[in-house]
């Protein structure tokens, strides 16, 4: 798995001469999304794509967690009960990461979910742990087929 | 000084009798003076000092309206000019207080420009008031700092020395919070190295060196010496540079490690401070109460001893993300796998109590009356949903790091 990570933004600090603070997430100059297929078959690897981009004009630092920058995906059915989350029951560094997003820059986190799970509709959320509020991505829609 | 800040002056003195307690002992009355910021229209202290001839100050004592005269006789001119503050305070013209002043208000304000302008250039003078509630000018210093600097200044400025009064106070500061430049250093603050940010564990002293105990995963490479140096709290700031990493030992394979895994039982490294940066051995920041959010530092807790936890013991961690956190112990020596490692810490302590990215490298304590606390280890990892955090037990970090003494 390869992932580079992503989070909190802020008016820079550490590598820009800016405020450092985690502040919360500015839909006008930061883009999180999940990219995944529309639909699978049932037992199929579904590759899973977390795209943070600064659609900003602005250096953003990004306030992450992890050597390796954590992130989580949930997959919930249609009526919202969770049956997969990357990051259950496992423990992680509490370690602060500041990601620095050039104006335009775009970063992937990715990992690949096995759909052995009834067919039917689910969503797939993207989140990323901060030192401050977690970023979330919008749901997506997942079809398993049988 | 011009009416504008003559009219600031009553609700910035208000202010300040309400935000520092001042309680002035030379008060006539020894009464508690009560802020005038509830006044909805505050009387302009010039004007009342041009209307009413011998006028000295306006304070509430305990909500009355209370003036000093230096001419009793005046009260007839005071009425008419505080009739309207009064009524719209709830008394009469006629149950305005008055007392008995020593000093025009005009000259306490002279006095009080002049000394103010001079007094600063002294060490240790924290304030300077013209207080309406004493009829004096009030200079506040710095515990410890000469009293008699003040008089002599206010002799040479030709100020009565009965119209200045001293007062031992405590320093004024902005309130600092976890994640700013603290000094002396304690435990909970952020550190900074690289582009990462951490939290200090503690500080101890090995082999006569003077050190910082912090996460193994918070140096530049986990496991292993790289001399990874510190900033507190950023490396952007002056005077932040702190100290050097000089002890994480390697992880290791085999023996109790699972296969395929490197091990070790501690997630701690030691820091050399750099000369000159001072330190409080023993010394965790406080904020204002568990699990409250916090990261404002109220105060400081004290380390006297060392121990373990058991399973239900409360035991709480200071860091620079989820500040002060405190909950229950509810599992021990457990072999952790760690997120996107290849790496088990072994006979590790779980705990459920707030924790979040940054707190890494955080004390754990345990409270044992008042604001001694018994330290127990060093924590690293917590759980995605911010619920639980996991610790080394300090008796692990010692046995990997070596004696450490902590207080």
């Amino acid at each position: 798995m390869r992932n580079w990570g992503g989070a909190a933004l802020c008016g820079a600090a550490l590598l820009v001469p800016q405020i450092v603070t985690a502040a919360p997430q500015r839909p006008d100059s930061l883009s999180f999304a999940v990219v995944a297929p529309h639909a699978v078959r049932r037992g199929e690897p579904v590759p899973i794509r977390l795209q943070l981009t600064n659609t900003g004009a602005r250096t953003l630092n990004l306030y992450l967690t992890g050597r390796t920058i954590t992130f989580d995906i949930i997959v919930a059915r249609s009526d919202g009960q969770v049956v997969w989350r990357r990051l259950e029951h496992v423990t992680s560094q509490q370690i602060v990461q500041v990601k620095t997003l050039a104006p335009g820059e775009k970063f992937e986190m990715k990992d690949v979910w096995k759909a052995t799970v009834d067919p039917g509709d689910y969503t797939l959320t993207g989140v990323i742990p901060t030192d401050g509020p977690p970023l979330r991505t919008m749901p997506t829609a997942l079809r398993i087929r049988s | 000084m011009s009416r504008h800040s003559i009219a600031v002056r009553l609700l910035c003195g208000a202010a300040f009798v309400a935000v520092v307690a001042c309680s002035e002992s030379t008060s006539p009355t020894s009464k508690q003076p009560v802020a005038v910021l509830q006044a909805a229209h505050a009387p302009d202290l010039s004007t009342l000092a041009r209307d009413v001839p011998g006028f000295g100050g306006l304070f509430l004592d305990h909500g009355v309206p209370t003036v000093y005269l230096t001419d009793p006789l005046q009260r007839g001119p005071l009425e008419h000019a505080l009739g309207a503050f009064a009524r719209g305070r709830g008394f009469a013209p006629s149950q305005i207080h008055v007392l008995a002043g020593r000093y025009a208000y005009g000259d306490l304000d002279r006095w009080f420009q002049r000394v103010s302008k001079e007094a600063f250039a002294q060490g240790g003078i924290v304030f300077v008031d013209l207080d309406e509630a004493t009829n004096r000018v009030l200079v506040g210093v710095e515990r410890g700092a000469s009293h008699a600097n003040v008089r002599s200044l206010a002799a040479r400025l030709g100020v009565p020395a009965e119209a200045i009064v001293t007062r031992d106070v405590d320093p004024i500061q902005y309130a600092a919070t976890l994640q700013d430049q603290v000094r002396p250093v304690v435990a909970g603050l952020q550190i900074h190295f690289g582009n990462f940010l951490c939290s200090i564990g503690f500080n101890a002293v090995s082999g006569g060196q003077n050190s910082f105990v912090t996460a193994s995963h918070c140096t530049n490479t986990q496991g292993g010496v790289e001399g990874t140096q510190y900033f507190q709290s950023l490396s952007s700031q002056a005077n932040s540079f702190i100290g050097t990493e000089v002890a994480d030992p390697v992880y290791f394979r085999g023996g109790v490690c699972p296969r395929h895994r490197v091990c070790r039982y501690s997630d701690a490294s030691r820091a050399a401070y750099a000369a000159g940066v001072s330190f409080t051995l023993g010394g965790i920041a406080q904020t204002s109460g568990p699990n409250n959010g916090s990261l404002t530092i109220t105060g400081t807790f004290g380390v006297t001893s060392k121990g373990t936890a058991v399973v239900g013991d409360v035991v709480n961690k200071v860091g620079r993300t989820t500040g002060w956190t405190q909950g229950a112990v509810t599992n021990t020596c457990v072999n952790t796998g760690v997120s996107g490692t290849k790496i088990v810490q072994l006979c590790q302590t779980f705990v459920s109590a707030g924790v979040g990215g940054g707190d890494s490298g955080s004390d754990v304590f345990g409270l044992t009356g008042g604001t001694s606390v018994r330290l127990l280890g060093v924590l690293w990892g917590g759980n995605s949903g911010g619920t639980q955090f996991v610790y080394s037990p300090l008796n692990q970090v010692e046995q990997e790091l070596g004696p450490l003494t902590v207080f």
